[in-house]
């Protein structure tokens, strides 16, 4: 049985005064999948993101988000969405079992299924033993699976996470993907923008790489590779890597100070790569190397 | 409507720990103007400032919660932002903080009012309405503040909203003296600007003497506060939606 589609815009924009940050973007997310908006900063993701759960309108273009629009019917959307903003919005007044307590209110949840349902999320994030103290003395891992635990309250049949793990530790964001990946099994549609590469890789069905409002391909983290690279990669130091005599084959990128070369096969980067006399380490490609070669930029770029 | 249990239930939780210590700043203003001295009005000086103290506390709380804290709330917390992703929208947020503004101005001005009423300077029952006039008073000021948000680039430039449009209303609406004193053009100023009728029906209800021009301050008070309220939390919106 074909899955539902939960997200579908066609050539959505969103200005500000002159400046399109989304510029005619056609993409579809379907039930049950994790969907990835993979880009740098200033990309445009958080743009779509936001129109996407209704926080800001868009200026042009069809967008429907369970087979509703937005602009008309944003209260019936937002009962079905979980959202994870890029920052952490919590209420540093009050305790954390409380910022559930009232954020649950918001969608008329109240009394004892609510309270259960607050411990039920804290304990699902292990926040249990917090669950009472100062919203302030958590750390920013705790803070980010608060507001996750948070978006959760309303059962979502959409989850929507911004930059779910920047700024957060290795065992912290490994945590967090084994959530998500068990929110996913139990069939809830995940939407993320990241600039993660391992992020993306680790979580995502499918992906939609964008860069100045404008969406440069989409599909499956391997086909896309597939599609637009060379399998394998190694860089070197500039000025090690003698360019003349590279041999057929083999594809030459220069970004900063290395260089980057790319082949169909091993072997036939290991002669150059060992004349060098650097170190290296040849590689498979992966989304880094996508977005390098869409975008001349390094993912990474601005954190 | 359930809105507005489920918004009152958030801001109370927020709210009550701020409560207590503006009381005590209330209590120490309301001792300290009370040694005013002379009579007038047919009235001893007290009495006539007064029911002006007690909106007094409604004009600032409210004034200063609309101003500072909603500023605070929506630029550096984003506490509106986590809001408005649940089926609450931009609209029921900021009604939501107006009402409950205007609810603390109710809590407010009962304080004061039992306060200063040790200083008999209550003359009439009816001054227990006077809460119920706090309530528009908070909701005025309250609107008032989110204008002023809706303008500044800047917490700083509140100061303008406090010192330009707050201390000359409040000079200025016969709160301290009566408006027949000023200049004609300054007293058809008054009438229309927001102050001056919550002052003038406190002061009927606690004095227990009515002008005849009581209707029209009624009308006053119970309509310019929600059209203000209404103007205001449009204003508000492009704040928090882009």
């Amino acid at each position: 049985m074909p899955a539902e589609t939960l997200i579908q815009s066609k050539n959505l924009i969103k200005k500000y005064d002159d400046f399109a940050a989304v510029d005619g973007v056609n993409f579809e997310v379907k039930a049950g999948e994790c969907f990835g908006f993979l880009g740098p900063n200033g990309a445009g993701k958080s743009t779509l993101m936001k129109m996407i759960y209704c926080f800001s309108p868009r200026t042009s273009g069809e967008l429907s988000v369970f087979g509703l629009d937005p602009k008309t019917h944003a209260p019936e959307i937002k009962n079905r969405l979980g959202v994870v903003a890029q920052s952490d919005n919590l209420d540093d007044e009050v305790t954390p079992a409380q910022n559930l307590e009232i954020y649950g209110r918001f969608f008329g949840l109240g009394g004892e299924s609510l309270s259960q349902k607050v411990k039920t999320l804290l304990h699902f994030m292990t926040l249990e033993a917090r669950a009472d103290d100062n919203v302030r003395e958590l750390s920013g891992g705790m803070k980010r699976r608060l507001v996750i635990a948070r978006s959760l309250l309303n059962d979502p049949d959409l989850l929507i996470l911004d930059e779910p793990t920047t700024g957060l530790d290795p065992q912290v964001r490994h945590l967090i993907w084994a959530k998500l990946r068990e929110l996913k099994k139990q069939g809830v549609t995940l939407l993320l923008t990241t600039h993660y590469m391992e992020e993306a890789q680790q979580l995502c069905d499918r992906l939609l790489v964008i860069d100045h409002g404008k969406v440069l391909t989409q599909g499956k983290p391997a086909d896309l590779i597939k599609k637009h690279l060379e399998p394998f990669v190694v860089d070197l130091p500039e000025g090690k890597a003698r360019p003349k005599g590279l041999g057929r084959g083999i594809r030459l990128e220069k970004h900063g100070d290395r260089i980057f070369l790319y082949a169909k096969s091993p072997s036939a980067l290991e002669k150059i790569a060992m004349a060098s006399k650097a170190d290296f380490q040849i590689r498979p490609t992966g989304l880094e190397d996508l977005f390098l070669k869409l975008t001349g930029r390094e993912l990474r770029e601005s954190d | 409507m359930r809105h507005v249990v489920v918004y009152f239930n958030d801001f109370l939780t927020n709210a009550f720990p701020t409560v207590v210590e503006p009381l005590i700043f209330i209590v120490a203003v309301g001792w300290g103007l009370a040694a005013a001295v002379g009579s007038f009005g047919g009235f001893d000086y007290l009495t006539f400032i007064a029911p002006a103290q007690v909106m007094m506390s409604a004009v600032y709380t409210s004034a200063f919660e609309a101003s500072y804290n909603t500023y605070l709330r929506l630029h550096m917390d984003h506490n509106y932002d986590a809001m408005i992703s649940t089926p609450v929208d931009v609209d029921e947020v900021f009604w939501g903080e107006l009402l409950f503004i205007a609810a603390k101005g109710v809590f407010y001005t009962a304080i004061m009012l039992a306060v200063l009423s040790l200083f008999h300077t209550m003359h009439s029952p009816l001054a227990l309405l006077v809460p119920l006039v706090g309530f528009f008073t908070a909701m005025a000021f309250g609107a008032l503040g989110f204008f002023a948000n809706a303008v500044v680039k800047s917490i700083s430039q509140f100061n303008f909203f406090v010192s330009g449009v707050i201390s000359p209303l409040i000079l200025f609406s016969g709160t301290l003296f009566p408006i027949e004193k000023l200049p004609p053009v300054i007293q058809q100023a008054a009438y229309i600007l927001p102050l001056y009728h919550f002052v003038h029906l406190s002061r009927m209800l606690t004095t227990g003497v009515f002008n005849p021009d009581w209707p029209v301050s009624l009308a006053y008070v119970l309509i310019v506060p929600l059209a203000m309220g209404f103007f205001a939390v449009r204003a508000m919106r492009p704040k928090l939606i882009q």
